[in-house]
């Protein structure tokens, strides 16, 4: 049984003319320890269908009128206000795109990290946890640092904080959605490089969340395309990256920098207008 | 945060200095004192009137007699009340303490019913509670304190048997021969209607701005953030998007007292509570100039404290404040 499988999946806002189908018929499925990418443009709903998986999608004003989310056997779409607490953290956590919004400015890092300690293994809720957490995400002198205020952390550390806080709860899918795109160049490579390597020391499976084609090979095993709500592409990582299908994941494709490419003639994708009918 | 206090303490001299020139000022330009007035006194008799002009610098050009006044206020002597033939220090502390006594309740009240209200209204959005609180904020917000006195004033003289809530004035005039605990009951009967009055329009705007802002840190990205590890509903709201939600609110402290303080001044005069406000209104037309003076000094005395305490809880509320300048 796959740990995550997202079967059919549909997701909408508002209703007659304002319809939106944000999710239109996803399906996906994670294994244990196995990395995912979800890669598309901007508004393709990638992140509505990653809060989905632990229904943080507030409902209203979003409706699913359709499909399953599986997590370890068990639909997420209805399960009760308890069981979807027990596996906030303690099956799923999240790591977002902005871990300056998502840390709560008024409140010592500690005390944030503290709190999913004491939600999911309160009897490791204690000051040493929190350090070896913060060790383990790669924060020098994490004695110190406990008492520190978001605001007085760089954006990377502030991050590394994230990571640290959706670790504490020992999930066995961590969901990272887009968790480079505010940060510095070389601090994305940093992020990135502590994931893979905690993916590796903590056997966890990971969704990450990218509209960056060019890190997907690094890290991911399988990869999948969206646009517009659906999947239109679904296979391994080099698969795609090799032989990609979809004239959206080619465009993808070609946006990506590289040295061998000549940067005078760096790819944009299409405008919406200037799109071919094989693109839906 | 020590720095901060004591430059924030210093801060407040050049405005009371600047509000007690301004207004001495003003007062030298209005035409005539309380002395041309008394010398139509028969009674009085030239010398007299020379005699106290000279005591008290009227014969002076303005300025001289603000160093002068200033001089003495520093030793809190603050003139003397020509109109009521005391030391205005005397005069002026039992009325301080009745404005501070009625802006006090006003505010207790206010925050304490607005801040619970403007959280309801925003977590059950569009429910029957939002609504209609704010149907009532908006009638709060609209009617002006003269009406709301007034209107007070005819509620409890049309209750008067049933109620017994006293109209107008700030004691009974049998209070000198009560117990100490009727003196009491008496008190806070003479306060309920002119505290209410005061506190509507406060509380309509707190409970509004509660609201807004609440609305604004429940989609903020810490609050899915706490929701998504697993902390309950009640947990997620109160510790994460309340907390933060107040910051915003202290800074409106300092306003929300000069609104009070200006809101206490009309509510004295309509029903004659006997506070600074009131006080102030009857000195100037007597033209009894150090009275007046005083007055509206300690008026921006009283915000000057309250703008200081509102900015005192901001940096103790929020980190990012309290700690400006000190960042690694
Ligand atoms: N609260 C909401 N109300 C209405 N529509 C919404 C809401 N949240 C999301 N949507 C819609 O759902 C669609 C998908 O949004 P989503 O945030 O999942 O995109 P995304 O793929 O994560 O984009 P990005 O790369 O910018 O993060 C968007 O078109 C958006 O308009
Ligand atoms: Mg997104």
């Amino acid at each position: 049984m796959a740990l995550l499988e997202i079967d059919s999946l549909e997701l909408e806002f508002g209703k007659g003319e304002d319809l939106v189908r944000a999710v239109d018929g996803v399906s996906l499925s994670i294994e244990e320890g196995e990395t995912v990418c979800l890669v598309g443009e901007s508004g393709s709903g990638k992140s509505v269908t990653a809060l989905s998986i632990a229904r943080l999608v507030p409902t209203p004003p979003a409706r699913y009128p359709g499909g399953e989310i599986l997590l370890e056997g068990k639909d997420v779409l209805k399960m009760s206000k308890r069981e979807l607490r027990a596996i906030r953290g303690g099956v799923v956590s999240y790591v977002f795109q902005e871990p300056s919004a998502a840390l709560n400015p008024v409140y010592r890092v500690g005390n944030q990290i503290m709190e999913s300690l004491k939600l999911h293994r309160p009897k490791k809720a204690n000051k040493n946890e929190v350090i070896r957490l913060l060790k383990l995400v790669g924060i020098p002198a994490p004695e110190a640092r406990i008492r520190d205020y978001p605001h007085q952390m760089s954006g990377g550390m502030q991050q590394r904080v994230m990571i640290a806080m959706a670790l504490a709860s020992e999930p066995k899918l961590l969901i990272a959605d887009e968790p480079t795109t505010a940060l510095d160049v070389t601090i994305q490579a940093q992020i990135l490089e502590l994931l893979k390597e905690l993916k590796e020391r903590l056997s966890m499976s990971i969704l990450f969340i990218t509209h960056n084609l060019g890190i997907v090979g690094e890290i991911a095993d399988r990869l999948h395309v969206m646009y517009r709500g659906k999947i239109v592409e679904a296979a391994s990582a080099e698969e795609v990256l090799d032989k990609p299908k979809h004239p959206y994941t080619r465009a993808l494709l070609e946006c990506v920098p590289s040295l061998d490419k000549d940067v005078d003639r760096l790819a944009m994708i299409p405008e919406p207008e200037a799109r071919g009918p094989e693109w839906d | 945060m020590w720095v901060f206090l004591i430059r924030r303490m210093l801060n407040t001299i050049p405005i009371l200095l600047g509000v007690s020139l301004v207004t001495f000022f003003l007062m030298s330009m209005a035409p005539g004192g309380y002395l041309d007035t008394l010398s139509q006194n028969p009674q009085v008799s030239p010398e007299t009137i020379a005699r106290l002009k000279a005591q008290y610098n009227l014969d002076k050009p303005w300025y001289v007699q603000y160093f002068a006044w200033l001089k003495s206020a520093v030793r809190l002597d603050f003139g003397y009340s020509v109109q009521y033939q005391i030391a205005v220090t005397d005069l002026i502390g039992g009325r301080v303490w009745n404005t501070f006594v009625l802006s006090a309740c006003a505010f207790v009240l206010a925050w304490l019913v607005a801040v619970p209200l403007g959280i309801l209204a925003a977590v059950k959005r569009g429910s029957f509670v939002d609504r209609g609180s704010s149907v009532v904020a908006f009638a709060g917000l609209s009617i002006p304190e003269v009406l709301s006195a007034l209107l007070a004033l005819m509620f409890a003289a049309a209750t008067k048997d049933s109620l017994g809530l006293p109209i107008g004035g700030a004691q009974s005039s049998l209070y000198d021969f009560m117990s100490p605990g009727d003196q009491f009951i008496d008190r806070v009967k003479h306060l309920i209607l002119p505290v209410l009055v005061l506190a509507s329009v406060e509380m309509a705007a707190i409970m509004r701005q509660m609201r807004s802002n609440l609305l604004d840190t429940l989609n903020a990205e810490y609050v899915t953030a706490a929701r998504a590890r697993g902390g309950g509903e009640f947990t997620v709201i109160v510790k994460h998007a309340v907390r933060t939600a107040i910051n915003p609110l202290l800074t409106l402290l300092g306003y929300s007292l000069a609104r009070l303080l200006s809101g206490a001044f009309i509510v004295e005069n309509v029903m004659a509570w006997p506070g600074l406000g009131r006080l102030t209104m009857e000195a100037f037309f007597a033209k009894d100039y150090y009275l007046v003076v005083t007055t509206v000094v300690m008026a921006a005395g009283l915000l000057v404290v309250g703008n200081f305490i509102a900015d005192v809880l901001l940096a103790w509320s929020d980190p990012r404040i309290r700690m400006e300048g000190k960042r690694s």
